[in-house]
């Protein structure tokens, strides 16, 4: 099993979206996909219309005292199942910090998970805390996205330094560009003008600003699946093409 | 093809698990949709249609081991899709180039799909057994936030009959119930309620559309058999039983022909002489149910039949069991190996052109006609006949416990010093008991038959190594005259030698293992039970 977690220290930057959207599409194209709903807001627990809830809590889980198979549920999309968020996520911090080796815990949560799926998605929640450093301890890609911004480089750097000098197992970083409006300057001259420094890949394709991806709140599914013919599907399905040799999937 | 949360589910906590069941005649998919709709949310998804060729060995080993496989033609290419019985999801593989008549395991490309397809068909081919054109449409049963919380597949499959314009002939239409990781309760709802179904009722368990598309192509869904099955009362006339056990095996014999003169694979061939060994060991040992003039030109013929296919198998051998004996030598003499594995295959084409020639001939004609008649016609007067009266428990009791006691006296006599031709006439002579209690220890306890089958196999198994390395070492040490001449000749000569070497070190291995194996076939207790069972 492969694992690779959305993350960005910024939130609001297209994290769930690429998660529910690439697992979403992994499991299409007949990969067993698990993807964990690590954020206490639980925003893709509620695009699968899944409850928020995991029986023992977050403390349990990571204490190994909940059997992970049990908490698991089913999403709509044949082949892609959900380890739901659960509110007490939100103490996760807290949690892992009461254990031993608490960077190595969540590595340790999906492990017994790893002969049933080939690919974990691991949905995080913005912050760099005792949380991200367990994910990125987990994950063997990080895929991060990022608005076209000025401060964008300055984040990206920030998190290229903090896994390249603080995390033993390193995972290769991938970035996309997210919500991007072609029609603004400063998002046309940022994604043409990016460096690449700290970076192991900043991949072409980019998820453009569209309606489809917001409505996913209302249709309560991936645009993949809601949508698969709209201009955001087909950009989720360019980076999936992207990102997947790179995950080795 | 997506993988299946059930499946997942299945295979990590067994509670939710896909069903099957068929509609019984008068219900078809509608009328079961629009019972479903009046107990359930639901929403049906049109209908989608895809044709897959199954494939399976000829003696149906993957229907034993719980595993579709079929060969899916789409618009995105061929591909191979792996379905478990045990819940694990499905394994696909692409292929490059699709075959029309077989799949060997060399011919799938590399992967978990060929991997775990290698231990189960080992050296036999994948053959195309039907054509299926199934329409199916999925219902999704909902829950109270519109989340699918079951699956249920309505589905209308087709068996293609004939080549060319291939006609569709309707198999029974089934339900493929599925669960939801998580959400078994609802699918208890669903499969309690598919299970009274309209109308009285589904049919639980129903024979797989493989089986059903198989049988509608006039083949027989258990594939051809190894094992004879023929049912023997104790007290049956020993000439009744023999020929019934005959005439099964001469069905092998005819089932294995086809695939042999085609080449499928090698299993074709060895389970033909294995019928056909079998056949000579009971007309050898039940001879007493025979006139013995008709059973002489019968011995004779299958003698034939044994001998003009037995090149063929001799190189099959050397060449199944290649990888195994070169993996034993140093890796830089591989490459020096590569002129005699060349020569092997010229030798083993040369020698199955020349048995194809002779299994279309004439003279198979004749002998395999002839004891076919045989079988088939008056066995003579049975005052002529010793044994033809005797319960075949009886007759077959006493052949049994007499090729025991022979075996004995062989063993006892072999010691370090004795040639392998002695230890090659045990193994004809453990041949023979092996038979007799493969097709006739149905007639005794099983407790019984079965730990000296196994003390037996264990001792042939040894024995047969011990014989095949003679063989296949005397073989390759008869190219070298051929290999000398050849490119590379002096290189391979020294790796053949070094081969030889391991062939006789396996030899002897196996001869070390002799003294246990037969002390074990031949324990005090093991004798006292053959006394008294077989008396």
């Amino acid at each position: 099993m492969r694992v690779v977690a959305t993350y960005n220290i910024k939130g609001g930057v297209g994290k769930t979206s690429a998660a529910v959207n690439l697992a979403a599409l992994a499991a299409q194209d007949g990969l067993r996909t698990l993807l964990w709903d690590l954020d206490p807001q639980g925003a893709a627990s509620f695009l699968f219309r899944i409850r928020p809830k995991v029986k023992g809590g977050g403390g349990k889980l990571v204490r190994g005292r909940s059997d992970v198979v049990d908490l698991l549920r089913g999403t709509d999309v044949e082949g892609l199942d959900l380890l739901p968020a659960d509110f007490s996520y939100r103490h996760m911090d807290l949690a892992l910090d009461a254990t031993g080796k608490p960077t190595r815990r969540l590595r340790k949560v999906i492990a017994p998970l790893a002969e049933h799926y080939d690919l974990a998605m691991l949905d995080c929640p913005p912050s760099i805390s005792l949380v991200s450093e367990s994910v990125f301890d987990a994950a063997d890609v990080l895929l991060v996205p990022l608005i076209p911004s000025t401060l964008t480089v300055r984040t990206f750097a920030q998190l290229g330094d903090f896994v390249s000098g603080e995390v033993a197992h390193r995972p290769r970083i991938v970035a996309f560009f997210s919500m991007v409006d072609g029609r603004k300057r400063l998002h046309r001259e940022v994604v043409s003008t990016l460096p690449a420094s700290n970076m192991d890949d900043v991949v072409a394709s980019a998820i453009p600003a569209a309606t489809e991806v917001e409505l996913m709140g209302v249709e309560r599914a991936p645009v993949v699946v809601s949508a698969p013919h709209s201009r955001a599907a087909r950009a989720y399905r360019s980076l999936w093409d992207e990102v997947r040799p790179r995950v080795g999937v | 093809m997506a993988g299946q949360a059930w499946q997942t589910r299945q295979a990590m906590a067994p509670d939710v698990a896909i069903v099957s069941y068929a509609l019984p005649t008068g219900v078809d998919p509608p009328a079961l949709l629009a019972y479903l709709d009046k107990r359930f949310p639901v929403i049906a998804e049109a209908e989608a249609s895809r044709s897959y060729t199954v494939l399976d060995t000829a003696d149906r080993r993957l229907r034993a081991a719980g595993v579709d496989l079929d060969l899916e033609a789409g618009r995105g290419g061929t591909r191979l899709v792996l379905r478990e019985a045990g819940g694990r999801a499905p394994l696909v593989a692409d292929v490059r180039r699709p075959r029309r008549h077989r799949y060997l395991l060399r011919d799938l490309p590399a992967g978990q799909l060929r991997d775990r397809l290698g231990p189960i068909v080992e050296m036999r081919a994948l053959l195309p057994l039907a054509t299926v054109r199934v329409g199916a449409q999925l219902v999704r049963v909902l829950n109270a936030d519109d989340k699918t919380v079951a699956r249920v597949s309505l589905a209308r499959p087709m068996a293609l009959v004939g080549s060319g314009d291939a006609r569709p002939v309707p198999l029974t239409p089934r339900v493929d119930v599925s669960g939801v990781l998580g959400y078994a309760k609802p699918l208890g709802r669903v499969t309690a309620a598919v299970r009274r179904g309209p109308k009285g009722g589904l049919v639980d368990d129903p024979v797989s559309v493989a089986d059903e598309a198989i049988a509608a192509n006039g083949g027989d869904p258990d594939g051809i058999r190894t094992k004879v099955r023929v049912d023997l009362r104790p007290d049956q006339r020993t000439d009744r039983a023999a020929v019934a056990v005959l005439v099964d095996l001469a069905g092998m014999v005819e089932a294995n022909l086809p695939g042999t003169l085609a080449d499928l694979d090698t299993e074709f061939l060895h389970d033909l002489r294995v019928a056909v060994r079998r056949s000579r060991s009971v007309l050898r040992e039940l001879k007493g149910a025979f006139l013995p003039e008709p059973l002489a030109t019968q011995r004779d013929a299958l003698r034939w039949i044994q001998a003009i296919t037995g090149p063929t198998r001799d190189l099959d051998v050397q060449l199944l069991d290649w990888d195994h004996l070169v993996s034993g030598i140093p890796a830089d003499r591989h490459a020096a190996l590569a002129p005699v594995r060349a020569l092997l295959v010229r030798h083993r084409a040369a020698a199955f052109r020349a048995l194809r020639r002779e299994l279309r001939g004439p003279a198979y004609r004749q002998a395999w006609d002839g004891y076919r008649s045989f079988l088939a016609g008056d066995l003579g007067p049975a005052r002529e006949r010793p044994d033809a009266k005797q319960p075949i428990v009886d007759v077959a009791g006493r052949r049994i416990r007499k090729v025991y006691s022979r075996m004995l006296a062989m063993g006892a006599d072999i010691d370090a010093a004795s040639p392998a031709t002695d230890l090659h006439e045990l193994r004809k002579r453990g041949k023979e008991l092996r038979y007799l209690l493969e097709l006739f220890g149905g007639l005794w306890p099983r407790a019984v038959v079965k730990p000296m089958v196994r003390s037996l196999k264990e001792l042939q198994d040894m024995l047969g190594v011990h014989q095949d390395r003679e063989v296949q070492a005397t073989y390759l040490r008869g190219l070298a005259g051929e290999l000398a001449s050849s490119t590379g000749g002096p290189a391979a000569l020294l790796a053949l030698g070094v081969l030889v070497d391991r062939l006789d070190a396996e030899q002897h291995e196996a001869r070390d293992a002799f003294a246990a194996r037969f002390a074990a076939f031949a324990a005090a207790d093991q004798q006292a039970l053959v006394a008294k069972v077989f008396s």
